[in-house]
């Protein structure tokens, strides 16, 4: 008889119900595997340190103080210690780890939340469908060591990462911790648990709600406010947790309602919407929200978790949008109506008695949304509902302005709104319509204005022809990357002949507006480097286009080929692309990845050029998301915002000692150039990073081919937009064949006048100079006992 | 004598007006005691920002260029300093306060590290952070001679109008 897992009764026995919740099988993989299978905070701190003795922590306190506890508030300023014993350093560490650890918990208890719907939805014996591969939860098995099979396997890897989450978060209590290597160590440790909680929450919504799986070439979304046909109904879900979302798509499915309402996305909740169903829109990302419900364009607002800002209730009721809040995390204060009837609680939202509603029945927000959104929709009209200043309140809004710059001040841009405003007033907008896309849709510069002008609102009105031509494209989120692309594109990305893959993600709090990441993502893709991308930056990558009104999606395929551009989706999504550098470990170098997280980041480090770039990073969760990434030896980028998040990994390229790895063939010491050369920095401007991304994926594995490519388009970009030939090129090239073609000559003769090497220019060979030479065996590793004849 | 009327230590309110690290902020400085300062230094490192490259600032970077006083050009200012003849080095801001903050770093000429640190032409938040490493993990002076006040600084000008900023900066290189 076969045995499934759920609950059971016996018959004749009333009382007793059987509950098997898992089942193993003699020698199945259901004991954790590995060298470090579910590791505890200290079980991979060696390998912390020998990533942090080499990139070492800079911090930049945002506030000098601290005052966690009632000794203080203690003035650290200095690298003092307050009065229980932390020095500054060790504070600002403190500070990173609980910062990431509010990001690691938002996505660990997004898969938590999600597993437990779609364990009642779907059982938890649904099997785990990802698409073509064998290894389908590539972080999970570097991880946990073990393989799952099925949704209810993962409900022990959300038990370990809940359970690490609070040993994490007791650290950080007053005393305690002293060293700030080891906040850094338990930081890692929280950015690697981050991945996993992603990884879990998107194969389990994959595969069950029937998401594209490792899908080249899904369909493209509509994405932008001017794509949203605001003469429908328009119903706006906000967030990231697509579970109640999902009933709402079924419903207007099942009473073809697609045709009647507008639904739209805002955030990654609308990424995972247009994966369960391509008649879904997108708004935007964050930087969108209060500009969008401030149109007054959408009728109803559902909102689920995380990057939902925390005054969509306030400005919604003020435009008289019902807002359904269906999760834990944002309950904005609203009466809990989960056990009452759909018509009686329409009824009240569309009276106005009450702002919104509190509905953890999904299958009742699934009915009531678009039911309300019928309805709310003629109500709004009917009480002639406007949003934004007319022609006459704009003009007296701008006249009244004087230019007392408050607004500049208030602004986390400093962008010069007085300027914009003075200019308006004279009925020129064009500054305001150029500030737009800078402008992040904060609204602190409401606050500021002692005249009370709302200044959001000014800056929407004015910029209503670009907004109305905000349109673009967005490649649906294809998931995971397949085992067949890595057993096609492994090897040129461990040679170096494929230049790199650049992850473009995160937030959209961009130094310069949004166009600079579609400026870098096609520089890159030009320059065939691979481009991943997801969550917000993804849609800001489709919300531009070339002279021939097409966008980066339309012009560049998906697969994970060189010159390819791949969305994998919503926020969550991003564990796919750190797993995909762990699925070259294991399919092309056939490592052991099982339990091995040590290894497999080693081998990240030495061998995989891949490059994360956070240019509007903003939040909690790109923080730990970047910290995981580093934990497997990706490095990361961020904008200039992101020396607020306290800490940084350099590396000093000058410090030769820092530069020493071993050769596995022998466990010699092999001293290199210094790639890649930091874990995590920052970067002011577009053309300062892009230099800095082609140097990022230099790696110490790389072949004379993959050299020169990779040095070929780092100084290319330092050329094009630094104007210079970079200070340190030479340092990257171990012989002649390592130099840009175009330029060999050149640089030869560079090298033995600026540099003192010898050159045989009869061969045109280099004889003396290179840190090292290229040896196309050399097996670069950070870890003894992978060396030959290492003793365990 | 119109520039002598102008008081650059007016309105030194932190230009994000949240940033207030804590106890310990910037002195708001006149233009003629932030020229003599620098003046003052055994090794100091001007370090200019992306806007550091904008028109009339350039001007004043050259000036200061001319004095002898070595240039970090950071951000993309580098492309525009090169095209204007100022013999400045590229560095990324992140990794030069990180360099700074270590006694082994030998400097851009191999002589050793800086006493003194000179902002101008930064991101205002950007700079304002990586001060902050400067202020808190070393004991190198940080003078700001940026448009707005830096409180993370050592010392600093208030919040200037454009106009006023290039006077100030006029005023800094009379004292070199």
């Amino acid at each position: 008889m076969a045995i499934k897992k759920g609950r059971f009764t016996i018959e004749n026995l009333e009382n007793v119900q059987i509950t098997i919740g898992r089942i193993v099988s003699p020698g199945e993989a259901e004991v954790a595997e590995g060298p470090t299978p579910a590791p505890e905070i200290h079980d991979l701190r060696d390998w912390d340190m020998k990533l942090l003795d080499r990139y070492g922590p800079v911090y930049s306190p945002v506030c000098d103080m601290c005052c966690y506890c009632t000794y203080g508030k203690c003035d650290l300023t200095g690298n003092k210690e307050g009065a229980c014993g932390i020095d500054m350093e060790a504070h600002q560490a403190r500070e990173a780890m609980l910062k990431g650890l509010i990001g690691t918990a938002a996505h660990s208890a997004h898969g938590r939340h999600l597993l437990n719907n779609l364990i009642k939805r779907f059982g938890a014996d649904h099997p785990i469908d990802v698409g073509p591969s064998n290894l389908k939860a590539p972080l999970t098995q570097t991880i946990m060591g073990i393989k799952p099979e099925t949704i209810g396997d993962f409900i022990p890897v959300l038990d370990y990462i809940e359970e690490q989450i609070t040993q994490l978060l007791a650290t950080a209590h007053t005393g305690q911790e002293g060293s700030s290597r080891d906040f850094e160590s338990k930081a890692l440790h929280a950015g690697m648990l981050d991945h996993l909680g992603m990884e879990v929450s998107d194969i389990i919504q994959i595969s069950c709600l029937g998401m594209p799986k490792s899908q080249e070439d899904t369909p493209l979304a509509d994405i932008g406010m001017g794509s949203i046909d605001s003469t429908k109904p328009v119903l706006l879900c906000i967030g990231h947790n697509v579970a109640a979302v999902t009933y709402i798509m079924d419903y207007m499915e099942t009473h073809d309602l697609f045709d009647k309402i507008e639904l739209a996305g805002l955030c990654c909740t609308a990424h995972d919407m247009t994966r369960y169903n391509e008649n879904a829109k997108i708004v935007g990302p964050m930087s969108k929200q209060l500009k969008y419900i401030r149109s007054g364009i959408p009728d109803v607002i559902v909102v689920d978790e995380q990057c939902v800002r925390a005054d969509v209730l306030r400005e919604a009721s003020k435009l008289h949008i019902p807002v359904i809040a269906t999760n834990d995390k944002i309950m904005y204060g609203l009466q809990n109506r989960s056990k009452d009837e759909v018509d009686a609680i329409i009824q009240d939202l569309v009276s106005g008695d009450q702002p919104g509603a509190l509905l953890f029945d999904y299958a009742k927000v699934g009915e009531l949304a678009p039911e309300l959104v019928l309805k709310m929709a003629p109500v709004r009209k009917e009480m002639g509902i406007t949003a934004l200043p007319d022609d006459d309140e704009f003009r007296k809004l701008t006249s009244s302005c004087s230019q007392c710059g408050a607004c500049v001040i208030g602004c986390p841009q400093g962008l010069d709104i007085d300027k914009a405003m003075e200019a308006a007033a004279g009925g020129d907008l064009t500054l305001f319509e150029e500030l737009h896309d800078r402008c992040i849709g904060c609204g602190r510069c409401d606050f500021e204005c002692p005249k009370g002008i709302p200044i959001l609102n000014v800056i929407e009105k004015a910029s209503q022809r670009v907004i109305r031509e905000e349109k673009g494209k967005v490649r649906i989120g294809r998931g995971q990357v397949g085992d067949p692309e890595i057993r096609e594109e492994g090897v040129n990305l461990v040679l170096g002949t494929t230049p790199g893959v650049v992850a473009i993600v995160g937030c959209p709090n961009y130094p310069d507006g949004s166009r600079d990441i579609y400026e870098i993502a096609e520089e890159m893709l030009q320059r065939s480097y691979i481009v991943v991308t997801s969550g917000c930056s993804a849609m800001d990558i489709g919300m531009h286009k070339d002279d021939e009104g097409k966008t980066l999606y339309e012009r560049y395929p998906g697969r994970f080929l060189k010159g390819n551009l791949l969305n994998t989706g919503s926020c969550v999504s991003n564990a796919h692309i750190s797993a995909t550098a762990i699925k070259v470990a294991s399919i092309f170098a056939r490592r052991e990845i099982d339990g091995n997280w040590e290894e497999i980041a080693d081998y990240v480090l030495n061998r995989i050029g891949a490059v994360g770039l956070a240019w509007g990073a903003y939040s909690q969760k790109a923080l730990t998301i970047g910290t995981g990434c580093n934990r497997l030896g990706i490095p990361v980028v961020v904008g200039p915002h992101g020396p607020k998040y306290r800490r940084a990994y350099l590396g000093k390229p000058y410090d030769k000692e820092k530069w020493n790895v071993l050769d596995a063939r022998d466990g010699s010491v092999q001293n290199i150039e210094p790639v890649p050369e930091h874990l995590l920095v920052s970067a002011e401007t577009k053309a300062e990073v892009l230099p800095m991304l082609a140097k990022l994926c230099f790696r110490p594995s790389d072949n004379n081919l993959g050299r020169m490519i990779k040095l070929t388009h780092y100084i290319e970009m330092s050329e094009k937009y630094l104007g210079i030939l970079p200070d340190d090129w030479y340092i990257y090239v171990r012989s002649e064949a390592d130099l840009p073609l175009a330029k060999r000559e050149e640089l030869l003769k560079k090298l033995e006048k600026e540099h003192g090497w010898k050159i045989d220019w009869n061969r045109k060979k280099v004889l003396e100079g290179p840190a090292r030479k290229v040896d196309v065996s050399f097996q670069p590793t950070n870890i003894p006992r992978l060396c030959k004849g290492a003793s365990e | 004598m119109a520039a002598k009327e102008l008081d650059t230590t007016r309105n030194a309110v932190p230009f994000d007006r949240a940033n207030i690290p804590g106890p310990k902020m910037a002195k708001a400085i006149q233009a003629e005691m932030a020229g003599k300062l620098i003046s003052k230094a055994r090794r100091p490192l001007l370090i200019i920002g992306t806007a550091g490259a904008d028109d009339g600032v350039i001007d004043m970077v050259k000036r200061i260029a001319e004095k002898g006083i070595p240039v970090a050009a950071t951000g993309n200012s580098i492309k525009r300093l090169k095209e204007e003849g100022i013999d400045a080095t590229y560095v990324n801001l992140h990794a030069l306060v990180s360099y700074l903050k270590d006694p082994g770093w030998k400097g851009f000429d191999g002589k050793g590290g800086y006493d003194t640190t000179i902002f101008l032409g930064h991101t205002y938040y950007y700079a304002s952070q990586l001060m902050s490493t400067l202020k808190n993990f070393t004991n190198i002076k940080i003078i700001s001679i940026d448009r707005h006040y830096h409180p993370n600084a050592q010392q600093s000008f208030g919040n200037l109008k454009p106009d006023d900023f290039l006077k100030a900066l006029d005023m800094v290189v009379a004292e070199l």
